[in-house]
């Protein structure tokens, strides 16, 4: 007589369990590759990114996201697959991987795969199993869209090598900004080891893309580029210093975004910060503001916050923020000003500043093309003249001009709104300048 | 005296009347194009164009040389829209492009009225059609074919049709405009072609394959699970995805519900086209 301790399971419970661990890593972009199907298998890539669907807390669905594995060695304090959690385990095979991505690329459910593990048995054995799922993709399926996939840190270099050649992202989180963080929440983890397969994977994307500029065909390394995340708000760091992380992983490491993910308190622990508010939202919103600044903008973190000022003001996004500290660089001549001075006037965003370039090579401007042009006036009135003079007759005061747009009708984003109540007039303080 | 040229409401149609209405003779100011039967009008003419593939592929040889494959694109997005001064509007831009000293300067000319205007149709007909390479969702027949209906404001089948020739080259796969009774149909390994009259009820016949049903539920428990409760922002979702094409989406469709019973707004296709 036998008895069986547990049914197997079948596709459809595996993967509510794997997808619904695979959940909280942010990045689902399918974006930075642009390949064209050779015809001789299925799929290609759009370099602008494809997203598919939207889930119900709005963020888009590019990607098929699942763990490979969701048991895990690990015990991180935050995770939800730690150890000592009592969840459900799964696994998935190479083949079931493949022919979930498969069948859902074909009804243009998703643009590729996003695969992740926990960690089973160590971390080269997970990264061959990683390995081989994405070998068998893409030989015998002949899969050509967009695959990501995470380097397991501590993992071989060789493993880690041979799988970059079959995905077109691959990422290392970074899970805490600092190591001190990482020390409490993930002990087990240290911050050298999951720098070292990012390092590796920079250094073999620099000599790849050199033996491209020789051999148009030779195999591509990672052709999308790396990207990494940060858990916001489970430990003590401030702004400040998640942005210099930011930034150093940006310049010094050619990552290609990284991402901030709001801390979700899904386990118990005494270590992890209790959230009556919910997950910090509005500060991820405003990091992303700020990453968006450090990128595309030209900005430095240092000139956002500082070590006084190591949090970004809730009320006002980071770039109106720096504008009213230095009113002294306003107000700017649109027709005049260089693009890197257009760029940090708000309500001017990377696009409009570059039309304005071009535009203004051809003749004047006025007000109502530079609304045509994408300029939101409604923020840029305070800071620019056209031709000389000022849309209205504003006052470049920053109580004048920080009353102005926090009384418009715009709104805050989700978690920041102010109460609207009555309070006895003070001379000296003034909540809206304090967080 | 104006000669106002009706045109067929497709690129064709409309080309072929830039034609007619250039070597009518009657300068740019004494010719109208529109589309399909308009109210007529005093002091107007009416011609009724007869639509001619060779002289509509004269004039589009006519603009990639002169002008340029990116303002050829333009023409063919402005054309793909429902506004009725579109044919006007690209009879403007021809002559435009083909009065300047080097045509393909056209496209950067953004502050010339008919330029402006053009660039509003073709970028909405762009992403019109951008929105349905994003959200269109195939079903597998019994034999093999993929199968899937849009239902879109500007006539975009020819638009996406070429990226999705290009995603799944080995398969045979078909999208209906249900709006237009027309099919982008794709024999696999072969090239695309397009297939007007379809009607809906004569595609009622073939049954979804077996695995159909089993990966329709797949990836509604998919897009449930990989959603967090604790950031639920439903006003966030439907700013990206507008309700209006959630009828056509399989993750949208309530449960119970199977392929196979889909009401009348279900696509069956059939061994007509």
């Amino acid at each position: 007589m036998s008895y069986q301790i547990e049914a197997p399971m079948d596709l459809q419970q595996k993967l509510a369990i794997l997808a619904d661990a695979a959940k909280y890593d942010v990045a689902c972009t399918s974006s930075g590759t642009d390949r064209r199907n050779d015809g001789q298998g299925i799929g290609n890539c759009v370099s602008a990114g494809i997203c598919h669907s939207f889930s119900a807390d709005g963020r888009c669905i590019s990607l098929l996201k699942i763990l490979l594995t969701n048991e895990c060695i690990y015990d991180c304090k935050y995770c939800v697959n730690r150890r000592s959690n009592d969840v459900p385990r799964a696994s998935f095979t190479p083949r079931e991987v493949c022919d979930l991505t498969i069948s859902f690329y074909r009804r243009n459910y998703i643009e590729g795969l996003f695969l992740s593990s926990g960690v089973v048995g160590s971390p080269d054995r997970t990264m061959e199993l990683l390995y081989q799922t994405l070998l068998l993709l893409r030989t015998e399926y002949r899969f050509q869209g967009y695959i990501h996939v995470k380097a397991i840190p501590g993992a071989s270099p060789e493993l880690v090598e041979r799988t970059g050649y079959l995905a077109d992202r691959m990422s290392v989180n970074l899970e805490l900004p600092t190591a001190e963080g990482l020390k409490a929440l993930a002990p087990q983890k240290k911050r050298e080891g999951m720098l070292s397969p990012i390092r590796q994977v920079q250094q073999l994307r620099t000599i790849n893309k050199n033996e491209l500029v020789l051999y148009r065909h030779a195999p591509r390394f990672v052709p999308a580029g790396q990207s990494t995340q940060m858990i916001i708000g489970a430990t003590g760091e401030s702004d400040y210093q998640i942005m210099k992380v930011a930034q150093h992983m940006y310049r010094n490491y050619d990552m290609k975004r990284v991402f901030y993910s709001a801390f979700v308190r899904v386990n118990e622990d005494s270590m992890l910060p209790a959230l009556p508010g919910g997950p910090p939202l509005l500060r991820e919103h405003r990091l992303y503001q700020a990453d968006w600044l450090l990128r595309y903008y030209g900005f430095d973190t240092e000139e956002l916050l500082s070590e006084d000022k190591p949090d970004f003001n809730v009320f006002l996004d980071p770039k109106c923020d720096w504008a009213l500290r230095h009113l002294e660089r306003f107000p700017v001549e649109v027709m005049r000003a260089d693009y890197e001075t257009l760029l940090r006037v708000p309500g001017i965003g990377y696009k409009s500043a570059g039309r304005i370039v071009k535009a203004r090579r051809l003749g004047t401007l006025d007000y109502p093309a530079l609304k045509k042009m994408g300029v939101v006036l409604k923020r840029a009135i305070y800071f620019i003249t056209c031709g000389g003079k000022q849309m209205y007759p504003v006052k470049l005061q920053e109580d004048y001009i920080l009353r102005n747009i926090l009384d418009g009708k715009e709104g805050l984003p989700a978690g920041g709104q102010k109460e609207p109540s009555c309070e006895q007039l003070s001379l000296f303080d003034d909540p809206r300048f304090s967080v | 005296m104006i000669r106002v040229f009706q045109c067929e409401d497709n690129l064709t149609g409309i080309l072929t009347g830039v034609y007619d209405a250039w070597a009518s003779r009657l300068g740019h100011s004494g010719v109208r194009l529109v589309v399909g039967e308009s109210d007529q009008e005093l002091f107007c003419e009416y011609e009724t164009v007869e639509t001619d593939l060779e002289k509509a592929e004269k004039v589009l040889r006519t603009v990639r040389g002169r002008m340029g494959e990116e303002a050829a694109l333009m023409i063919a997005g402005a054309a793909a829209c429902t506004d009725g001064d579109k044919a006007d509007m690209i009879y403007r831009m021809i002559a435009l492009g083909l009065s300047l000293p080097d045509g393909r300067r056209i496209c950067g000319m953004l502050g010339h009225p008919v330029m402006q205007r053009m660039l509003e149709l073709s970028r909405r007909a762009g992403n019109i059609a951008s929105r349905y390479m994003e959200f269109i969702r195939f079903r597998e027949t019994a034999g093999g074919v993929l199968l899937s209906v849009i239902d879109a404001e500007a006539d975009v089948l020819a638009l996406i049709a070429p990226h999705f020739a290009d995603r799944l080259p080995l398969e045979h796969w078909l999208i209906y405009d249900r709006r237009r009774e027309k099919a982008a149909v794709h024999p696999a390994g072969k090239s695309w072609f397009l297939a007007e009259e379809v009607r809906e009820d004569a595609l009622r016949e073939m049954e979804d394959s077996r695995e159909e049903e089993q990966f329709g539920a797949l990836w509604k428990c998919f897009h449930r699970a990989v959603a967090i409760e604790e950031r639920k922002n439903p006003g966030l979702q439907n700013s990206f995805l507008p309700l209006k094409f959630r009828g056509l989406m399989k993750e949208f469709e309530p449960d119970g519900e199977t392929t196979t019973a889909k009401g009348p707004k279900g696509l069956k296709t059939s061994e007509s086209l």
